[in-house]
């Protein structure tokens, strides 16, 4: 009876049974996997037991935890120098330090061996130069700790982002109450800024861990033995579809338990604390102190942007004359076309979820719109290989439609942040004068949200766009038959170890993904603009 | 009766019912306050008439035309019932105009001259609503209610975000804003001089259950119970007769001579126009006013008329504790 009155009071249920039905669509990959973990037969998964299961666990663990470590320090430091202190060169590394994100980690990782090989330039330059030194450099840097520090570069944004954001907000209230009780800075930082910053920094890093699960292209070039390589050795070398499930199966669990713990950290440690107190800057006197936070900011830009980037910009130079350019134009067109279109699918699906949980009021939406999220932590081996299991012997496999069908499931998350935040900061008060004023549902997106939240879609269609022109594992297996993009074709010279030949290709992935977040960058401050006003 | 309400609950769950079973009715061109603490359902109230919210049960009918009972429910985008929210909601898009005239229907277009003369807008026409004083956007949105000739409007908490210096002449704006339209009225306040000063009655509401309904002088005078005495002013507990009686502030007077009633001064405060004393009389704690400053720390006599004196049954404070 109760459920029948609470059934009766949801408002719009039209709205709210066609996302019901759409979210199940979203969730599919999650079903199908466990379907068939429990279907198909014990023996594969005591095999894998014995053979391969402990050494991808602790490859997968200790890879997450090195990458966590080096992702932090680039992410944290800088984050509260560029929040807190006025020096030269802080308004351009306020931008450059995103940077690093229009950096696919594959793209890092064969760039950083090229640079260290023994044909690279600094074995060359210490050969000339330093020859009783060159023994030293010459060392096999396909190593997981080279990795760890390789991810951590192009991973650290995520927590950079996240801290950034948190230390803004803090405010200097809170810093003068701490240097008023005696703290000084570097106390006050370690005391009051990193803790109530925690819930914030902890979802920055488990995007950071997610990235690290879904991982391919790195971590097979360095020969890695984690989850996501082996789903992808078991399935295309050895044919074993059973293993790959099972395998799939577990990094879910694995997932989901990351998943719960950030959940519960962030239900434990959030804190509501004035968010409009205004934020001191610090006119920094010495030089000194001022040449300090330069160089905090300059490592993981330098490295993690500049560095690979100049060597990349310097191959493509190099090898442009042997580069096919109605290839790289037809790449290019394909790369750009499939992730605009998969983007606006992105948008329009993460803006209908939101939205029908803000005008149905009701629980179910809210339990939808949390599921849906789960798609980001699904890595993508893992997303495309159940999409295949399902559509297997249709006419579907290999089309556009089950390619962008997987992209959606993977960055619905990446699409809906931006959109919900902006959502969450409108006022039911709209919703309400809107109905007032004779609306219904259709007419009050048409009319008041879309126009109020316009910078916010256009953010998420960016951030969508960037991810999935980056995206390799769910292109790799679903791409239909002689569709190429530029991340299939970076990736594919460079294990064939064509590497330079890969370079103009990377580059017009960075210089796309670096223009998307200059420009996401405007629609931010736009958007900071806007909520001031 | 222009709008009558019978039987209407409301809950979110079984447990905690917000309005239990709440009846009255409002006469044609009223201005009805509804007064209550901060959480006492006030604005779910205002929703349920608007449509905004779907009540577990119960009959609302305006003009003639049944809203809501167990068969009908009117969408809220058909009741011609209009809403000014306390948070002042005009579209951050929209200049003031565009807020004003939004989703109207052509034939309330005429009466756009006259509403921007009434609310005195006419010269902020292009203006965006982060251009405007808080002042300026409440009369916005009572001018973007009322362009719309509703049958009833509503106002929530209307003059909670205006500083104290607005906010009297504001009251008094909109109060001829609302009589020179004639348009039924409901106010929903949790400040008692709102209530007393333009209403032609008071709604009080407490538990999800109505209290006491009439006229302010009524209720002021001769409330229904404890709550509705002390919601709409102090009240002095005293013995007489022995029984436990209440007189009001305004009625005690400080006495030359010798009375029964002594009270030991603790506070002193200039008020301007007067002194407000805070005092002891029989280890109760009075308030009332003088003409002149008393000392502190010494007793003084008081006096007042024996219809002044309010009875309660002893158990209504416990009741409503």
């Amino acid at each position: 009876m109760e459920i029948k009155s609470k059934l009766l009071l949801i408002e719009n249920k039209r709205w709210v049974i066609v996302s019901v039905l759409l979210s199940m669509l979203v969730i599919l990959p999650i079903f199908i996997l466990f379907f068939s973990f429990f279907s198909s037969g014990k023996e594969t998964l005591f095999y894998l037991f014995e053979t391969v299961l402990l050494d991808y666990t602790l490859n997968t663990v200790y890879l997450i935890f090195l990458t966590s470590f080096f992702a932090l320090i680039f992410g944290i430091f800088p984050a509260w120098v560029i929040s807190n202190y006025s020096f030269k060169g802080r308004s351009f590394f306020d931008i450059a330090l995103y940077l690093p994100l229009a950096i696919p980690s594959y793209i890092m990782g064969f760039t950083y061996i090229e640079i260290l090989s023994f044909t690279g330039p600094i074995q060359t330059f210490v050969r000339s130069n330093f020859p009783s030194l060159s023994n030293l450099v010459n060392q096999d840097y396909l190593q997981i700790e080279i990795l760890g520090i390789i991810l951590g570069l192009a991973l650290y944004p995520y927590v950079y982002t996240a801290s950034r954001i948190s230390f803004s907000m803090i405010g200097s209230n809170y810093l003068n109450i701490s240097k008023n009780m005696g703290l000084s800075n570097f106390q006050s930082f370690f005391k009051v800024v990193l803790p109530l910053s925690r819930p914030a920094i902890f979802s920055g890093l488990f995007l950071v861990i997610m990235e690290v699960l879904n991982e391919y292209g790195a971590v097979k070039y360095f020969g890695v033995n984690t989850y996501t390589t082996g789903i992808f050795r078991s399935w295309n070398s050895f044919g074993d579809v059973n293993g790959a499930i099972q395998l799939a199966s577990i990094l879910l669990v694995v997932v989901l338990i990351f998943f719960l713990i950030e959940r519960l950290s962030l239900k434990k440690s959030r804190f509501y604390y004035n968010k409009n107190t205004q934020l001191n800057i610090r006119y920094v006197s010495s030089g000194i102190k001022s040449f300090f936070y330069w160089v905090i900011c300059l490592i993981p830009f330098g490295f993690g942007f500049f560095i690979p980037f100049i060597f990349i910009f310097n191959n493509s130079i190099e090898t442009f004359y042997l580069a096919d350019l109605s290839k790289v134009i037809n790449l290019t067109w394909n790369s750009v076309s499939v992730s605009s279109i998969a983007s606006l699918l992105v948008i329009f699906f993460a803006l209908f979820f939101l939205y029908v949980e803000r005008i149905s009021k009701s629980k179910i939406n809210f339990y939808i719109s949390n599921i849906i999220s789960l798609g980001y932590a699904l890595p993508g081996a893992v997303i495309a290989l159940s999409l295949m299991i399902f559509f297997k012997g249709s006419l579907l496999v290999g089309t556009f439609g089950v390619l962008l069908f997987a992209y959606v499931i993977r960055f619905l998350a990446v699409g809906k942040s931006p959109i919900q935040s902006s959502l969450e900061k409108q006022p039911e008060s709209f919703d309400e004068t809107g109905k007032n004023l004779g609306l219904g549902p259709y007419s009050l997106l048409k009319k008041i949200h879309l126009p109020i939240n316009k910078f916010a879609l256009i953010s998420a269609f960016i951030v969508a766009f960037i991810d999935i022109l980056k995206e390799l594992p769910i292109t790799l297996i679903l791409s239909p038959f002689n569709f190429d993009t530029l991340a299939t074709q970076t990736y594919e010279f460079a294990v064939e170890e064509m590497l330079p030949l890969s370079s103009i290709y990377s580059l017009i992935i960075i210089v796309l993904g670096s223009l998307m977040l200059l420009i996401l960058k405007n629609y931010i401050d736009k958007q900071i603009n806007v909520s001031k006003s | 009766m222009f709008l009558k309400v019978k039987n209407l609950v409301k809950n979110y769950s079984s447990e905690l019912p917000i309005i239990k079973d709440l009846s009255f009715s409002v006469k044609k061109g009223e201005l009805i306050s509804f007064l209550g603490e901060s959480g006492s359902g006030k604005t779910t109230f205002l929703k349920c008439l608007a449509g905004l919210e779907k009540t577990n049960s119960g009959f609302i009918e305006l003009n003639g035309k049944i809203l809501n009972d167990n068969k009908t429910f009117e969408s809220p985008q058909k009741r011609k019932i209009g809403f000014v929210f306390q948070d002042y909601p005009l579209f951050p898009h929209l200049n003031l105009e565009k807020n004003i005239t939004f989703n109207l229907e052509k034939k309330y277009k005429k009466n756009l001259d006259y509403i921007l003369k009434l609310t005195g807008l006419k010269f902020l026409l292009k203006r965006f609503p982060y251009e405007l004083s808080g002042g300026e956007q409440q009369r916005a949105c009572i001018a973007r209610a009322l362009i719309r000739e509703p049958e009833l409007l509503l106002l929530d908490e209307p003059f909670s975000n205006l500083d104290s210096t607005i906010k009297e002449s504001m009251r008094e704006e909109i109060y001829k804003i609302i009589k020179k339209t004639k348009t039924t009225t409901i106010l929903v306040t949790h400040d008692i001089n709102d209530a007393l000063n333009i209403s032609d009655r008071i709604l009080i509401f407490k538990a999800g259950i109505l209290q006491q309904y009439d006229n302010p002088v009524t209720m002021y005078c001769e409330p229904a119970n404890c709550y509705c005495a002390e919601i709409l002013g102090d009240m002095n507990k005293l013995f007489h007769k022995k029984d436990t009686y209440y007189v009001r502030p305004e009625r005690v007077i400080v006495s030359d001579k010798k009375s029964k009633y002594k009270v030991y001064v603790e506070k002193c405060y200039f008020q301007g126009k007067e002194y407000k004393v805070k005092g002891k009389q029989n280890n109760e704690t009075w308030h009332f006013f003088s003409k002149n400053p008393l000392e502190e720390n010494k007793n003084v006599y008081v006096d007042f008329g024996e219809k002044d004196l309010i009875y309660f049954d002893p158990i209504c404070k416990n009741f409503f504790k």
